[in-house]
């Protein structure tokens, strides 16, 4: 997919040299479940990673629902909203990362919805109460998304401390996703964390 | 219907309607109570089941409440405006947004709090700490994901407090809404399950509780609040408790936050114990009406069923009445009733038709004869009472005279019958005799009766003297033909007595006895039918004042002594004379001997006359045997002289006192003086005898003195009785009777004299027949005794003149 690729070919080109290694987060809820769809961002401790937004992001309508129900955005990134039903919907987010509604509309909205702030954008249609995303907007570009096994492979890391962020969507509404101080030496880290209601374990 | 009747039937019937209705009501007061207790037990059972279900619509109500408030909530929290505004985060705006709230949802207070349920807005009547302190009672029931609602204290007050969660599309915040309790929670609570809801609240656990709301009254609420509630009693389906005179029963329910620990508030479900086990005033009202109803209905049931029993008896009451004044003709109803009363009214059927045959056959003993089948005396005395009611009732309007005739008849010489032929052909004479008197009376209305022995009435209504005169002819002539009874011949003869009203008597009974009286004399007299007459009464006025006057005659010198001659049919030589007695009255002049002699018989004073009569024959013998005539004077004697055992010593004495001798005296008794006491009257004879006294049997023929007593009686002499020798020239039985009896005597050695001579026939006859002595009118009359020296001599001088064809010369 282009969108991910981008990303990805700057990594490998910030640690071509540094000998980069790959973290492999496995997520599970407090019962040990594997929670897909979560998302693992690692922070650099005392450094900021540079992020380009993403291209050609879109979170559909089909069928009454968003598809996907969770996005992984990077800051800056313009999402469209493409209507795929017959149905017109009126989409709006009260987050804090991203205010706004694209009233009652069919089709494409001509203008793109540029998530600028990290942090979780929460949207709904206030035609179809049932209709919810998540967007989680990133401002590193070490994240992946856990599939169905609960695993989630980051790629290209370089060595350093690290702070690992979990979100998932079963988390309190508004909370903020729970981290974990993760630190990446040579060799490839393979890590299990829960989340719980105290925060992220082990 | 008589008074007493009616007492009888309303005690009875009033007894039976009153003991029917006493069950009655005794059967309605226990099925009453009954009821009652039933009821009232099945209520109080029932109590905690209706605070059970007031308990549990009480929640209900909360619920509902609640359910509606908050659906509403959703709805309006739900709204993209509203929640855009609230996300706003202009503070005025929200603000204004929760006040419009509060108006939609009629809050009283309305805030919106995070999702960690703090406080971020308030509406402007709710502060900040007062929506602390209701999220901090709502904390507890509160889960993460649902909505909540609780009863809290704000202010004191209780409230309904609602919590709704705000998404956008997410939870974002909740909305807190506060709703006072109202009035209207109670009355629906009232209306729907008839209790009542009284809300208790505190400040805190050792808080007293306080009334926040009631229905009851305000000193039943305040009773409840002092009632002392604690933990232990929250759990009993029910608590009494007394509120000055009533009695509630009461169920607690915590409401607030912290029910069980420490609840604030307290909801007291109540009714009233009085009200709830007192019978409805319907239903009590539906039983008094039909008691009433049930009363009026056995009152006419049992008027309905007593009067068919009470007016039978009461028919057998008139019915008993009846056959007590004597109508045994009236048969009784009711005869075909099958029950009771039916049996009872047969019974009294029976009783009636024997009494009514027992009053026949006793009437008929009473009044019947039973051997001639006559009337007797008691049913003939009331035929002639009858026929003179009649008589008097008719009389005025019939212009004439109307009159009711007696006719009294005594057989002669039954009492010869009865003792000769025996008492058997006494009856059939009886009997024969009835038939007899029965042929001669075909009158209607005539009725025969038998009085007593031998003695027949008989009533002949609308009859005068004359006429009844003339019918107790024919009954003679009737007389004449012997009865013939078997191979008996008896010649019969009566007494015919005959009175009439109003002429001889102004009542039945007097007319009887007057009647009777009639008869007496008929048969003295023998000489037919006597018709009463007051002078043969010895108890009339006339007669009274007669006798009375009788007894002075003696001592004023009024009676006269009369001489009649008896002469020898020999030789027509005086022998003797029959001395009477003659009242020469100053009024009345010369009183006939039939008028006073029968009652100085009746009164005994005849033995006065008998003296008075021997002593003046005595006196005048002495005179006249100094005149040369030497008589033997005879003197009657009566019935009453034979019984006086001292009438010899009396005549002994008189002989002596004008010293005469008994040889000069004649004493003539009758037959019948002699029967009345055969015994006294032959003892008194005997001893005359003895003294010298010449015995004579007077009126010969006409008594009933048998031979016998001839044979035995010292008789020197026979009388016949003039009624024989009166037609003895004519009636050739009289002539056979004369002859035999002058035979019979002649054979006994007994002088015979014939009594009215009054022809020279008859004399001639007699003479022939060989007759002693005669006594006559063709001879003498009864004479002065002064005269009679000077009839004698003349008589001796035509005596001496001339044979027996010179009594013709004397005519």
């Amino acid at each position: 997919m282009p969108a991910r690729l981008a990303p990805l070919a700057a990594l490998l080109c910030a640690t071509a040299t540094a000998h980069a290694a790959s973290v492999d987060v496995v997520v599970t809820d407090p019962a040990g479940n594997a929670l897909a769809d979560a998302v693992v961002m690692l922070e650099p401790v005392g450094a900021r990673l540079p992020v380009k937004p993403m291209a050609g992001a879109q979170i559909a309508q089909h069928d009454r629902h968003f598809s996907p129900a969770v996005s992984v955005v990077t800051v800056g990134t313009a999402v469209l909203f493409p209507n795929q039903d017959t149905v017109r919907h009126h989409v709006y987010s009260f987050s804090p990362a991203k205010t706004f509604q694209i009233k009652l509309y069919a089709g494409v909205p001509h203008t793109p919805i540029v998530f600028d702030k990290p942090g979780i954008a929460v949207l709904g249609c206030n035609i179809h109460d049932s209709m919810i995303a998540w967007v989680v907007v990133t401002d590193t570009p070490l994240w992946a998304r856990s599939a169905a096994g609960g695993r989630a492979h980051v790629a290209d890391v370089p060595p350093g401390s690290y702070e690992m962020r979990v979100w998932h969507a079963s988390l309190a509404e508004a909370a903020p996703p729970q981290q974990l101080a993760l630190t990446v030496a040579a060799g490839d880290v393979d890590q299990r964390v829960r989340l719980g209601p105290g925060g992220l374990v082990r | 219907m008589t008074a007493g009747a009616r007492r009888w039937r309303g005690t009875l019937a009033t007894r039976i309607t009153v003991v029917f209705l006493v069950l009655l009501l005794a059967v309605q007061l226990v099925s009453f109570s009954s009821l009652r207790y039933s009821l009232s037990r099945h209520a109080h059972n029932e109590l905690p089941t209706r605070l059970d279900e007031g308990e549990q619509l009480l929640h209900t109500l909360l619920a509902h409440k609640a359910q509606t408030v908050v659906a509403l909530a959703q709805g309006l929290t739900s709204d993209f405006g509203f929640y855009s505004t609230l996300l706003d985060d202009h503070g005025a705006t929200i603000v204004s947004a929760l006040d419009n709230l509060a108006l939609r949802v009629k809050a009283s207070k309305v805030a919106y709090l995070d999702l960690g349920l703090a406080v971020r807005q308030t509406s402007r009547s709710a502060r900040p700490a007062e929506v602390a302190a209701i999220v901090a009672q709502l904390k507890s029931p509160l889960t993460d994901a649902a909505d909540a609602n609780a009863i809290v204290l704000v202010g004191g007050q209780p409230c309904q407090a609602v919590l709704v969660q705000v998404k956008a599309p997410r939870p974002v915040g909740w909305m807190l809404m506060v709703f006072p309790l109202d009035a209207q929670l109670m009355t629906d609570m009232k209306r729907l399950s008839g209790l009542d809801l009284t809300l208790l609240s505190r400040a805190g656990v050792h808080a007293p509780w306080t009334v926040a709301m009631t229905r009851v009254d305000e000193a039943s609420a305040s009773d409840l609040a002092d009632h002392g509630w604690t933990p232990s009693t929250l759990d009993e389906p029910m608590v009494a408790v007394d509120v000055h005179g009533d009695e509630l029963g009461v169920r607690a329910l915590p409401l607030g936050a912290d029910r069980r620990v420490d609840p604030g508030v307290l909801a007291l479900v109540s009714l009233s114990i009085g009200d709830a086990v007192r019978l409805p005033w319907d239903l009590q009202a539906a039983l008094v009406a039909i008691t009433l109803v049930a009363i009026a209905v056995f009152a006419a049931g049992s008027l309905v069923t007593a009067r068919r029993v009470t007016t039978p008896l009461r028919g057998l009451a008139d019915a008993a009445e009846r056959l007590g004044g004597g109508d045994y003709a009236t048969p009784m109803r009711g005869l075909g009733r099958g029950d009771e009363i039916g049996a009872l009214s047969q019974s009294f059927e029976r009783m009636r038709t024997s009494i009514a045959e027992n009053q026949t056959q006793i009437l008929r003993l009473a009044y019947w004869d039973s051997l001639t089948g006559l009337p007797n005396r008691a049913r003939f005395r009331e035929a002639v009472g009858d026929a003179i009611r009649d008589a008097a009732l008719a009389a005025p309007g019939s212009g004439t005279a109307v009159s009711v005739a007696v006719l009294m008849l005594d057989l002669n010489r039954f009492k010869y019958v009865n003792d000769v032929l025996g008492y058997s052909v006494g009856d059939e004479v009886l009997v024969a005799m009835a038939e007899r008197l029965g042929q001669v009376l075909a009158r209607a209305g005539d009725v025969v009766a038998r009085l007593s022995g031998d003695e027949f009435g008989i009533l002949l209504c609308h009859a005068d003297a004359q006429q009844a005169q003339a019918v107790a002819l024919r009954i003679e002539q009737s007389l004449d033909l012997p009865l013939v009874l078997g191979e008996h011949k008896v010649d019969m003869g009566a007494g015919i007595g005959i009175a009439c009203w109003p002429a001889h008597a102004d009542d039945d009974d007097t007319l009887l006895v007057r009647a009777e009286m009639a008869m007496y004399a008929a048969k003295r007299r023998s000489n037919g039918p006597v018709t009463y007459d007051p002078a043969i009464d010895a108890t009339s006025a006339q007669t009274l004042t007669l006798m009375s006057e009788l007894r002075q005659a003696i001592d004023r010198n009024e009676l006269r002594l009369y001489l009649q001659p008896k002469l020898a049919l020999e030789d027509r030589r005086v022998v003797g004379a029959e001395a009477l007695v003659r009242w020469q009255h100053p009024q009345r002049g010369l009183v006939p001997p039939s008028q006073f002699i029968p009652f100085a018989e009746q009164t005994g004073f005849i033995r006065h006359l008998t003296m008075w009569v021997f002593e003046e024959a005595a006196r005048h013998w002495q005179a006249l045997a100094e005149d040369g005539l030497q008589l033997r004077l005879s003197v009657n004697l009566s019935t009453r002289d034979l019984l006086d055992l001292d009438l010899p010593h009396k005549f002994a004495q008189l002989l002596a006192r004008h010293d005469v001798p008994a040889g000069a005296f004649c004493l003539e008794i009758t037959e019948s003086a002699i029967m009345d006491d055969p015994q006294r009257a032959l003892a008194t004879l005997d001893a005359l005898s003895a003294m010298g006294f010449k015995l004579s049997i007077d009126d010969f023929g006409t008594g009933y003195s048998s031979l016998a007593y001839l044979k035995r009686l010292p008789v020197d002499e026979l009388k016949i009785d003039q009624s024989f020798v009166l037609h003895m020239q004519t009636d050739r039985d009289d002539a056979t009777i004369v002859r035999s009896t002058i035979d019979l005597a002649h054979n006994l050695g007994i002088t015979v004299v014939a009594e009215g001579v009054e022809t020279a026939e008859t004399w001639n006859l007699l003479r022939d027949l060989k007759c002693d002595q005669a006594q006559g009118f063709h001879m003498g009359r009864p004479m002065p005794v002064g005269d009679f020296a000077a009839w004698s001599t003349s008589w001796g001088m035509r005596r001496t003149a001339g044979d027996s064809d010179g009594l013709h010369v004397l005519h």
